[in-house]
């Protein structure tokens, strides 16, 4: 795969829209529809992956997307503590479904860091 | 519908694992998520359909092929020793014969030999290179020096005792590895 042919470098960048679209799709109508937060950050993570077979890139800062992750559980723990304890969703106008939404949109983000990290750590390091 | 998605899982799932080629058995590994995914859609649970698709068939496939090409390129070192630069001897057929054999090896294990002729001394070799044999030939002898993970020494000493061309005498060494 390092020597990625022209035909996966020009098409696979015409199919990330989709692929992100499709993925943030899942994500958003978790609540009504099959999905939900980790079939679709499965699905963003994809796009990462698929972006490694069309173009290989060398320098990726793992810690910073780390960092982004630890962000992301925080956030989740905040909210889903609150929801608990404070009972958030009163406040977000007597609604469960923004409470809903926004678990899984923080959920979604946090499996797609997770699996960024997990292929990245793979290609870089674990070689012979 | 159903049982025609079942046997098919029986088939790819046998096929995965009698097949010869690792290559062929993760395309089979893929098919055989793609048809569960379709038995747990028929027995109305989709969210787990669209998790095993895309975990199983997309991103497992990708990563176990990346991890096959990581193995795919065998380097042999070949180092020559002072006298052999000059007369260039070491292009000569009988020398030749222990390069044929393990090309022939690797083809036979679906890897891609690079052979390289170097001068340098064993231990700037193992130290500066990645390497997964180091080859060379004192008094007759031939020394193959391998490399503490490779995972062929099996193979490579049960097709070096096959082979009948091979006539040298040899001596495989293989290298402790380092406890950090």
């Amino acid at each position: 795969m390092n020597d990625h042919s022209q035909l996966n470098a020009r098409t696979l960048p015409i199919v990330f829209p989709m692929i992100l679209i499709f993925g943030f799709y899942v994500i958003v109508n978790g609540h009504v529809s099959p999905g939900g937060g980790f079939q679709g950050g499965a699905i963003l993570a994809s796009v990462f992956i698929a972006k490694y077979l069309g173009n290989p890139i060398k320098t990726l800062n793992l810690y910073k997307v780390q960092n982004i992750e630890k962000v992301l559980l925080l956030f989740l723990f905040v909210l889903m503590t609150g929801f608990v304890t404070l009972s958030i969703h009163m406040i977000l106008h007597g609604s469960l479904i923004f409470y809903i939404i926004l678990a899984n949109i923080l959920i979604g983000l946090k499996v797609a860091c997770g699996f960024t990290i997990i292929f990245y750590r793979f290609v870089f390091y674990e070689s012979r | 519908m159903l049982e025609i998605a079942l046997i098919l899982l029986l088939i790819t799932s046998v096929a995965a694992i009698q097949t010869r080629y690792l290559r062929h058995a993760v395309i089979y590994l893929g098919l055989f998520s793609l048809a569960i995914a379709f038995v747990y859609l028929l027995y109305h649970a989709p969210d787990v359909a669209i998790a095993e698709a895309v975990i199983g068939s997309t991103i497992a496939t990708i990563l176990y092929l990346v991890a096959l090409q990581k193995y795919k390129i065998f380097t042999i070192y070949y180092r020559l020793q002072d006298e052999e630069i000059g007369d260039s001897t070491y292009l000569s057929h009988s020398k030749q014969d222990l390069i044929k054999v393990l090309e022939k090896f690797c083809t036979k294990q679906e890897l891609e030999a690079q052979i390289i002729y170097s001068k340098e001394t064993i231990e700037a070799i193992k130290a500066n290179h990645q390497y997964a044999l180091i080859i060379e030939e004192i008094k007759g002898v031939v020394r193959i020096t391998v490399h503490p993970e490779n995972y062929k020494l099996d193979a490579l000493t049960a097709f070096l005792e096959n082979e009948r061309r091979f006539k040298h005498a040899y001596a495989i060494l293989p290298v402790e590895e380092d406890l950090l």
